[in-house]
């Protein structure tokens, strides 16, 4: 091994002036491969970047007394990009949702000298939820059964194309009975809006994007596979031998964007849609209390089976090499850095959020758009509220209510709604809304409808 | 077969400007004609480019890489160019679609357009009958395709999906499902056309290497 590096550098002395600078003790080069539009990986993404997390913790004592930090951010639109320049080793770190972060995993080890380790997470969804399958908003398509024969489009290698063959298959829907089309994001979402693709499955926050802008309406929620939804961090491990502390560093600015989203929400989404450029009233829907998103970076033992659940689709469908988890997955850097911090690792690893229990009882939104955000406890006051405010004329930026089956959040403009008597209930999907008013002998308004039983006359 | 390479070897030597010519006619035209491809499928010009400092990359990729085996395939992957499409409808906006000028690929490129070039100049002189000289030309046209088409360097922002040759196929409107179980024969593919533009050379260096064959002589009338 030394005698390879030794004739390297002879080999490459002349032309390497400019690289010694980069490999010199005093100045230490943190590249970060993070995606700004996927909403999952901010806390390690464009949240540490923008308010200078990393640098806050980066250590400056012992062997890093004279280091020169040099902090280098790319935005990167999917996560096989980001393993490629990974392993150039033009980065060090990548963010990343489940699918691409295995074949990191899978393409590191699959070379002779080149590892990464899974060192945290971001965040998650327990069922699933971010993923989602989408039809236009006019569609007469309301459940996944209705999809044989028709025309699905998804980006094939990510999360969502993971869900929507797990869909499909639990659903006894096989790949021959419906036209599985490629299509990147935009494009997906470009044609749910001009009709021209029957269904699009994508990954947060695309499918809240196309509700949020009335051009598309969710008919299955990745909930309903039932396997946690979640992004990561990784790094090269040469990097994180030769700078565990930098690592540890990374770590505590994870944990403490999330802390900084919780703190305030309403002022995070709108601060993070001017660095994303994503709506903050889609974000909001993410990162609210009650959001889809449980901001935490703890390695549980349910997010390594979801990895290895994942793992097996992908071999399933594109052969990619083997992976060994536990050579993989370190948590000595997060346990240190949780320590440093004085945080409980094991407490806050063992809690796992359930969104329909811990969102049950949690009151709806309005986000106003002069007065911000206020919560109703109860629908009918929810709706009084929207009704006054419709009276006025007054501009709403959202809504939020909860979907009774699942407890995920939903715009109240696309939530099934069920009138029952007085009582009203929201729903993600309508055969569920359907089989709810059948039940209590209700009737599916609209939100409209529900609205305009709350306008006072005269 | 000492006669076969000998011959080999003066037609590389009367034709190799002839060669370097096409093959870098070849590899730059694929460029243009992949571009010209991505256009009319997404019906949109280009309105980004983007240049990578390809030499310290791969400077730095030998240096930072321990295990000499690692190196080629990551420096396989290195851009040069990229020119494409960005979609600002979503966030900051979205490279939709992209053609990647990879060196790697402009070099087998280039060795294919050379070789054909070899083909083409040894099917010239076989004049065994029309028959034949089709089927060698459309044996040249086959291994080039093969090689060509798994060269191809066209991205179309799947997201979280690795960049690979079957992105072009399924850009171009092959089945998504065909495209990726025909991913793992991309080197086989690329071998294979190879190995039928060699063969063929060897062929046409034999056949020309043999020694006419004496005219038969015609019955005297004595």
């Amino acid at each position: 091994m030394i005698r390879n590096y030794t004739l390297k550098s002879a080999l490459l002395g002349a032309s390497l002036v400019s690289m010694a600078s980069m490999a010199s003790a005093e100045k230490i080069s943190i590249a970060i491969g993070h995606q700004s539009m996927c909403t999952d990986t901010y806390t390690a993404g464009i949240v540490v970047k923008e308010l200078g997390l990393l640098e806050k913790y980066l250590p400056t004592d012992g062997k890093y007394a004279d280091a020169k930090y040099d902090v280098s951010w790319a935005d990167y639109s999917s996560g096989g990009p980001i393993t490629n320049q990974m392993l150039a080793n033009k980065l060090n770190f990548g963010v990343m949702g489940d699918y691409p972060l295995i074949v990191n995993g899978a393409k590191f080890q699959e070379t002779d000298s080149l590892r990464t380790l899974y060192v945290a997470g971001t965040g998650y969804n327990l069922k699933g939820s971010g993923n989602a399958i989408v039809v236009p908003v006019d569609s007469d398509l309301y459940s996944i059964d209705q999809l044989a024969g028709k025309e699905v489009s998804t980006p094939v290698g990510s999360a969502a194309w993971g869900m929507l063959l797990k869909a499909m298959q639990d659903n006894n829907i096989p790949t021959s009975e419906y036209v599985l089309k490629n299509q990147s994001p935009a494009v997906g979402a470009a044609n749910i809006a001009a009709g021209k693709i029957d269904a699009h499955s994508d990954f947060c926050p695309w499918s809240e994007i196309m509700e949020f802008r009335g051009t598309g309406r969710k008919i299955f929620d990745g909930s309903e596979t039932g396997v946690p939804y979640l992004h990561g961090v990784v790094v090269r491990e040469d990097f994180a031998v030769e700078y565990p502390e930098v690592v540890e560093a990374f770590i505590k600015a994870v944990w403490e964007a999330g802390e900084w989203i919780r703190e305030d929400p309403m002022q995070a989404v709108t601060l993070m849609e001017g660095w994303t450029g994503v709506e903050k009233e889609v974000l909001y829907l993410y990162f609210s209390e009650g959001g889809h998103l449980t901001l935490e970076p703890t390695v549980k033992q349910e997010w390594v089976d979801a990895l290895a659940f994942n793992h097996g689709v992908l071999v399933k469908e594109k052969a990619i090499p083997p992976l060994d988890f536990d050579a993989w997955i370190n948590e000595d850097y997060i346990k240190a850095a949780y320590a440093d911090l004085g945080v409980d690792y094991e407490a806050e690893k063992a809690v796992v959020v359930d969104p329909l229990a811990a969102n049950k009882g949690l009151p709806m939104e309005i986000w106003h758009s002069r007065d911000g955000v206020a919560s109703f406890g109860t629908l009918p006051e929810f709706l009084k509220a929207m009704a006054d405010i419709r009276a006025t004329a007054a501009l709403v930026n959202a809504t939020y209510v909860y979907d009774v089956e699942t407890g995920l959040k939903l715009f109240g403009k696309t939530a099934f709604w069920v009138k029952s008597g007085d009582d009203y209930a929201t729903f993600l999907r309508k055969g569920e809304a359907e089989a709810y008013a059948g039940k209590t002998g209700g009737a599916l308004v609209s939100f409209d409808e529900a609205i305009a039983d709350f306008i006072s006359e005269g | 077969m000492r006669a076969m390479f000998s011959t080999l070897w003066t037609d590389i030597r009367g034709n190799w400007k002839r060669m370097l010519l096409h093959g870098l006619i070849f590899a730059l035209l694929f460029q243009v004609l992949m571009m010209i491809a991505l256009i009319v499928r997404f019906q949109a010009l280009p309105n980004y480019v983007t240049g990578y400092n390809w030499v310290a990359n791969v400077a730095w990729i030998i240096k930072s890489t321990p295990s000499w085996s690692d190196i080629p395939p990551i420096v396989w992957e290195e851009w040069l160019l990229e020119i494409g499409k960005m979609n600002y409808d979503y966030g900051m906006g979205i490279s939709e679609w992209s053609l990647n000028v990879v060196p790697s690929r402009l070099l087998v490129l280039f060795i294919l357009g050379a070789t054909v070039s070899l083909c083409m100049a040894l099917t010239r002189r076989e004049t065994c009958s029309t028959a034949n000289t089709g089927t060698l030309r459309a044996t040249t046209g086959l291994g080039a395709v093969l090689v060509a088409m798994t060269n191809a360097t066209m991205s179309w922002v799947v997201c979280c999906a690795t960049p690979s040759w079957v992105v072009g196929l399924a850009m171009l409107g092959l089945g998504v499902s065909t495209s990726l179980a025909m991913e793992t024969m991309g080197p086989v593919l690329t071998g294979g056309g190879f190995g039928l533009l060699v063969a063929l050379i060897l062929f046409l260096a034999w056949h020309k290497s043999r020694p006419e064959p004496e005219p038969i002589a015609e019955a005297s009338h004595a």
